[in-house]
């Protein structure tokens, strides 16, 4: 195993930073990166009593120096990081960083190097999407900011700590490796249940981190070393990368503040760590130069234990790893091909339906959603990463970005958070030139077509000829041989009978022989056939029995579902049949009380009023046969929604109920929507309107309830989202030619942008409408804004709509 | 830990017996709520120093300024600073949820709002056994009464929570994520009545539907 590329032996980090300056006199809560001004010879004597500690590394005065974090204070990123790097470098001149040589400075091969000096880099403060409103592409910008003057001031590396959020940094480690020549450490802080605050894990952490080129990677601060050791050990078999453990100094007193580990306590706790792999050692919170010393004169003869990586194919988000390790379904849901509904959501750009149709395929079991936009009028470029952020921020299974389009890729892999999969390369070289070194910057796995310039070789010897290419090349590009996955290719046996069983057998050989992964677009097989579910199922069995991993099916279809349920019985990866139990449990009682025939006599608007989604769905269809669907939604829906809302107002029918309506209407209004598709007709639509909660307010439900309500009675939204700034929504008006404009505020604090929203747009030569609602406001402050209407619930606001449109 | 259904359902102002398919609805939410989503607090106890302009935490430069500061801290020695958050686990779980069913999400929604206060309240009882003599106020928060909502920051600030819970106080002083509390608790050597009660003490009070009708919600 090569980890010797940065060092030979243990190296030791510094300890705490904060803590020794509370110990000095300092008050708690400040900003310590003032001091670099203020202070300088303090924080020289602090480094000075880490490097005489033993410490190999010290991490410069940088935690909080981002543009966001400095914000207030007048200095500028650049100030700020020389005057703290020229200080550590002051304190570190002259010294001996002594033992093995650290390969920080790959010129500099003398045997006495001086104590290095690392730029610390930690988190910026805000959240970045979707859980805060912090674009990633301007987290990326404020880190490279850091990073290049960090570059500039001399330090030796970079370290990125402390992160919570594996997207957060992603960003950093991406501003670091594209702007500088630094090497990179990344630590994250875990909680004990093995996840940050954002819900990481370790192996995704690990996976994500060393695919993206980090040079070690750790953890750091949240505990003791003690509650960090089981984590640390999970971490070393994850990662082939040198890992660091800088804990706490056990856990904080409530009462005092106190850490409740001394030096000794500290050290017999993390010392055991060298066992499990670990080899940079360092403290975080509540440590002090006495916790280095005595670390580091317990670890002064100790050599670095072998370490015992799991190699396995993987991919992730950042919630949900998915090693590859047995039968993974990916859903193919996500993509236009043949799908008009789908189509027409791509060129509306409604990425509510396509969030809908992922959350459908993690409902039904899949494991990693395949990810494709590419439609003739789709930008695919500017498509791909908005629907990978949408999907995202709600469904938490690994995504395959299915394109031909490099920059596509290139695009979705850079805001992707986590180890993604791209679909796909084959064996012509162009492409894999092309394709393999993106695969390899953003650490991704790659499909490998067996074809080639000259097509679809009929043999299956000629298949994994070109899938032995296809691994070589991805070899060479570094890309190691796990995430290496090969598509054998389904023909249709209709067309191609004998091709069914070439097929077969070269997923047996690519198993076999290459050792590699094996995916199939199964349902493809049975085109053309009556009952087509039944030969697809077969072949999926056959396949899965011949060596095939990745089956690209259908979730929804439950009769595959069921076969890869059965079939990890059969191969006993389903342990106990454990899982195929618990399936078929749950399903036994529910076909027993199913109705018997569906509701003779439940009318549409029964269905709406009672929120059953299906069978409003279903009888939507039905009447369509009768009447069009104009009259549907003004004749039968709207008065549904109605008798809903007058009983929510009378106290009769509480929100839930009112929201089921609204879904049950939304199942109606895709039935039709999907019926003028068809026709190519133009959809219903009563009006547009934008939705927004105001600058400053990150509360969103409130809104989202009342779109939710407004579109089911037909009118067209403009969801901004929330914090949004006055000038978006007045631009969103005057481009789109908007009548009428939805504000939400939930706090006091947030108001003033409400009223300077409200401003704006009464300043415009066509004023629209405004109706504003949230918590806070009340009728009388919404007229003294200058709103023209109050609402306090999402009834009210379909009453206004129908105001200002006249319907 | 247990969620009280009642809470959820008056924020939904449901009165009286809820529907039984409502009831059982919310039940569900909240049942995945609890298995899912643990609450999560820090809490850190000072010395109260009485001023002439707000109740002082020794060593922090912090001072809690307004009546309902000086009315609620008058007996005590000490107060607790407490930060309490469902964390960013709930906001995916929501997430997911609006994208699944909007009428679950809103429940979902009120349930978590439950969930957090219920943390508080285990908090509270980690503090009462931690100092067996001492005597609890009632908890009081930044942004209700008369006690600026600005010293959400400073709270949030002197108990590390970002680092600490992964909490963060937005420029207009809002809590990310959303389901999160930051309180005030004094310690005394008395016994302490309940202070803060009532509609007196609400910022709701405009708009409440239930004071237009003459009720009050019972908080």
């Amino acid at each position: 195993m090569e980890l010797d590329f940065l060092y030979d032996g243990i190296v030791i980090l510094d300890g705490a930073m904060g803590t020794v300056l509370q110990q000095k006199g300092l008050p708690p809560g400040g900003k310590p990166e003032l001091l670099n001004f203020t202070q300088p010879d303090l924080l020289r004597s602090v480094y000075r009593e880490y490097i005489d500690a033993g410490s190999n590394i010290i991490y410069a005065n940088t935690f909080g120096a981002s543009a966001p974090k400095l914000a207030s204070t007048g200095h500028s990123v650049d100030e700020v990081v020389s005057a703290a790097i020229a200080i550590a470098k002051e304190a570190a001149a002259g010294t001996d960083a002594g033992g093995p040589s650290l390969g920080l400075r790959p010129n500099d091969r003398s045997d006495s190097l001086p104590t290095a000096v690392a730029l610390d880099m930690g988190p910026l403060g805000e959240l970045l999407e979707p859980l805060g409103t912090l674009p990633f592409e301007r987290a990326y910008e404020w880190f490279k900011e850091v990073a290049v003057a960090g570059e500039k001031a001399g330090a030796d590396l970079a370290v990125i700590e402390t992160m919570t959020d594996l997207y957060e940094a992603k960003a950093a480690l991406l501003a670091v490796k594209e702007n500088t020549n630094l090497p990179v450490f990344v630590t994250m802080s875990f909680e004990q249940n093995g996840r940050t605050f954002t819900g990481c894990t370790i192996a995704s952490m690990a996976r994500t981190l060393e695919g993206l080129g980090a040079d070690a990677i750790g953890l750091n601060c949240s505990l003791g070393p003690d509650l960090l050791a089981p984590l640390l050990k999970e971490l070393c078999e994850n990662t082939r990368l040198p890992v660091i453990a800088k804990p706490n100094a056990g856990l904080p007193d409530p009462a005092t503040g106190a850490y409740d580990m001394n030096p000794e306590d500290f050290v017999q706790a993390l010392a055991p760590c060298l066992d499990v792999g670990v080899t940079i050692f360092g403290g975080c919170c509540g440590t002090s130069p006495e916790y280095i010393r005595a670390l580091s004169k317990a670890l002064e003869d100790k050599m670095p234990a072998p370490r015992t990586y799991w190699s396995t194919g993987f991919v992730c988000s950042a919630m949900t790893p998915c090693a590859l390790d047995g039968v993974r379904v990916i859903g193919e849901r996500v993509n236009p091909t043949g799908k008009k509904r789908f189509q027409q959501a791509l060129l509306e750009n409604d990425l509510d339906y396509i969030l809908d149709v992922a959350v459908q395929q993690e409902d039904a079991g899949a494991d990693i959603l395949d990810v494709n936009v590419g439609f003739p009028g789709v930008d695919e470029v500017a498509m791909l990463p908005r629907v990978v952020k949408k999907i995202q921020s709600a469904v938490s299974l690994p995504l395959q970005l299915d394109s031909s389009n490099p920059d596509a890729l290139e695009a979705g892999l850079r805001v992707y958070n986590g180890k993604a999969a791209v679909n796909s390369v084959n064996g012509e070289r162009a492409v894999l030139d092309r394709i393999l070194p993106i695969v390899k910057k953003y650490g991704a796995s790659v499909v490998g077509l067996c074809l080639d310039e000259r097509g679809i070789p009929q043999t299956a010897e000629g298949r994994v000829a070109i899938a032995r290419r296809i691994l070589d090349a991805a070899l060479s590009y570094g890309i190691p041989a796990e995430d290496v996955w090969i598509d054998c290719l389904t023909l249709t046996v209709s067309a191609q009978q004998e091709q069914a069983q070439e097929t077969l057998k070269a997923v047996r050989m690519v198993r076999e022989e290459l050792g590699l992964q094996v995916v199939l677009g199964v349902s493809n097989i049975s085109f053309g056939l009556p009952n087509r579910p039944l030969v697809t199922q077969n072949f999926l069995i056959q396949a899965m029995a011949a060596g095939l991993t990745l089956p690209i099916i259908n979730p929804n279809q439950r009769d595959m579902m069921d076969a890869v349920a059965a079939f990890k019985v059969l191969s006993g990866e389903d342990a106990g049949s454990r899982d195929y139990i618990a399936r078929f449990a749950d399903a036994a009682p529910a076909a027993k009380t199913a109705p018997a025939a569906p509701g003779k006599g439940l009318t549409l608007e029964d269905a709406i009023i009672r929120g059953l989604e299906g069978d409003a769905g279903r009888l939507a269809k039905e009447a369509l046969q009768s009447q069009d669907e104009l009259s549907l939604v003004e004749g039968r829906l709207i008065p549904a929604l109605d008798k809903v809302g007058e009983d929510y107002e009378a106290g009769r029918a509480f929100l839930p109920q009112l929201l089921s309506a609204a879904q049950a209407a939304q199942a109606v209004f895709d039935v039709i929507k999907a019926s003028i598709a068809e026709k190519g007709g133009a959809p219903v639509k009563k009006g547009k309107f934008a939705i927004a909660t105001v600058k400053g307010d990150i509360h969103d439900i409130g809104k989202n309830i009342v779109r939710t309500v407004m579109e089911n009675y037909g009118y067209e939204a403009v969801d901004l989202g929330r914090d949004v700034p006055p000038e978006v929504i007045v631009g969103t008006v005057k481009e789109q030619n908007i009548g009428l404009v939805g504000l939400s505020a939930l706090m006091t604090t947030t108001l003033p942008a409400m009223e300077e929203t409200i401003k704006q747009l009464k300043a415009l030569p066509d004023p629209p409408a405004v109706w504003v609602g949230g918590a806070v406001v009340t009728p009388e402050y919404a007229k003294e804004m200058g709103a023209d209407y109050y609402a306090k619930d999402a009834r009210q606001s379909v009453e206004i709509a129908r105001k200002v449109f006249g319907a | 830990m247990k969620l009280d259904l009642s809470e959820p359902l008056r924020y939904l102002g449901v009165r009286g017996e809820p529907d039984p398919g409502l009831y059982a609805e919310m039940s569900a939410v909240a049942d995945r709520l609890t298995q899912t989503v643990t609450p999560r607090w820090v809490w850190r106890v000072f010395h109260v120093k009485h001023m002439f302009d707000g109740e002082g935490l020794t060593g922090t430069g912090l001072v809690l300024t307004g009546e309902m500061a000086r009315k609620m801290l008058a007996d005590c020695s000490q107060a607790v600073l407490l930060a309490c958050t469902l964390g960013a686990g709930f906001e995916t779980l929501l997430r997911a949820e609006q994208a699944r069913s909007m009428a679950r999400a809103a429940m979902l929604d009120v349930c978590g709002s439950a969930w957090v206060e219920a943390g508080c309240d285990e908090a509270e009882q980690e503090i009462s056994a931690r100092y067996p003599g001492l005597y609890l106020t009632d908890r009081f928060s930044p942004g209700y009464g008369d006690l600026p909502l600005v010293l959400q920051t400073e709270i949030c600030a002197l108990l590390d929570a970002q680092r600490r819970l992964g909490v963060q106080v937005t420029d207009s002083l809002l809590m990310n994520p959303t389901k999160s509390v930051t309180a005030v608790i004094g310690l005394s050597d008395r016994p302490q009545p309940a202070r803060i009660r009532g509609c007196g003490f609400c910022n709701l009070r405009e708009s409440c539907q239930y004071r237009k009708e003459g009720k009050t919600c019972g908080a």
